[in-house]
């Protein structure tokens, strides 16, 4: 059972981590997990680094896309990353499977702190990371998105009524 | 509740037998990781990650590369959970 995030009620949002809409990004679909939420992934020779190795820094984005999205879904607030740390453990490597499991610490506030993990087909630690996050409003950061009027609308109510990571509607 | 470094030693050395794939039994607090047989870089650094990953914290690297027993990813494991009380 995959989980639509919020964002998906624009028809035209371009998220290079999510969007199905951009033709250069990532695509992940993500799915509920018992610690939070899952995100699997193969990527290709379009995301190399080393031949035959994806490129580090994606390994961050796929992390922190999997744990943003929680935050959204779990909590129904949209966060802004402030800072972030991945170890690396051993490099992935291009056509093969993996997934990243994202979880949120069960604390409250302004501030949000996850942690993933992108684990093979064997389930074996690929790499690791931990994140703090700020919430914003909508109404926050209006003069930072291309959106109109209605389009915040639309993505205000989608964030406040959406369903869990584990298919709850709340 | 306090954590102590014995405390730490004893979780410490279940997560690295586990990795290693041995009995707790056969680890000691004195044990050179990088001396056991199959260890290598990647075997030490996934251990960390895990170990990260109980404790919540963030070991820095400078520490990590620098550790060779149980003991002193213990004390590193300590250290870090001082400064962040």
């Amino acid at each position: 059972m995959s989980v639509q995030v919020p964002w998906s009620v624009l028809p035209d949002y371009r998220c290079f981590g999510c969007s199905p809409h951009n033709d250069h990004g990532l695509r992940l679909t993500f799915a509920p997990h018992p610690d939070g939420l899952q995100a699997r992934f193969t990527l290709d020779r379009g995301f190399e680094s080393y031949p035959g190795v994806v490129h580090g820094g994606l390994v961050g984005v796929i992390c922190d896309e999997t744990m943003g999205n929680l935050i959204v879904l779990d909590r129904h607030q949209p966060a802004f990353t402030t800072s972030m740390r991945t170890r690396f453990v051993t490099p992935l490597l291009v056509g093969r499977d993996y997934r990243c499991v994202a979880s949120l610490r069960p604390d409250g506030g302004e501030l949000f702190h996850a942690c993933a993990e992108v684990l093979d087909a064997d389930d074996v630690v690929c790499a690791t990371a931990s994140a703090v996050y700020q919430a914003f409003s909508l109404d926050q950061v209006r003069h930072q998105l291309t959106l109109g009027d209605d389009e915040v609308a639309l993505l205000d109510q989608a964030i406040t009524a959406n369903l869990s990571p584990n298919g709850a509607r709340s | 509740m306090t954590t102590t470094l014995d405390d730490i030693t004893s979780t410490v050395t279940g997560i690295a037998a586990a990795e290693i794939g041995v009995q707790a039994a056969e680890m000691a607090a004195d044990t050179d990781l990088r001396g056991v047989e199959g260890v290598d870089s990647v075997k030490v650094l996934r251990m960390i990650a895990k170990i990260e990953r109980q404790y919540d914290v963030e070991l820095e690297d400078e520490d990590v590369f620098g550790v060779s027993t149980v003991a002193d990813v213990a004390a590193v494991v300590a250290k870090a959970l001082g400064e962040r009380a």
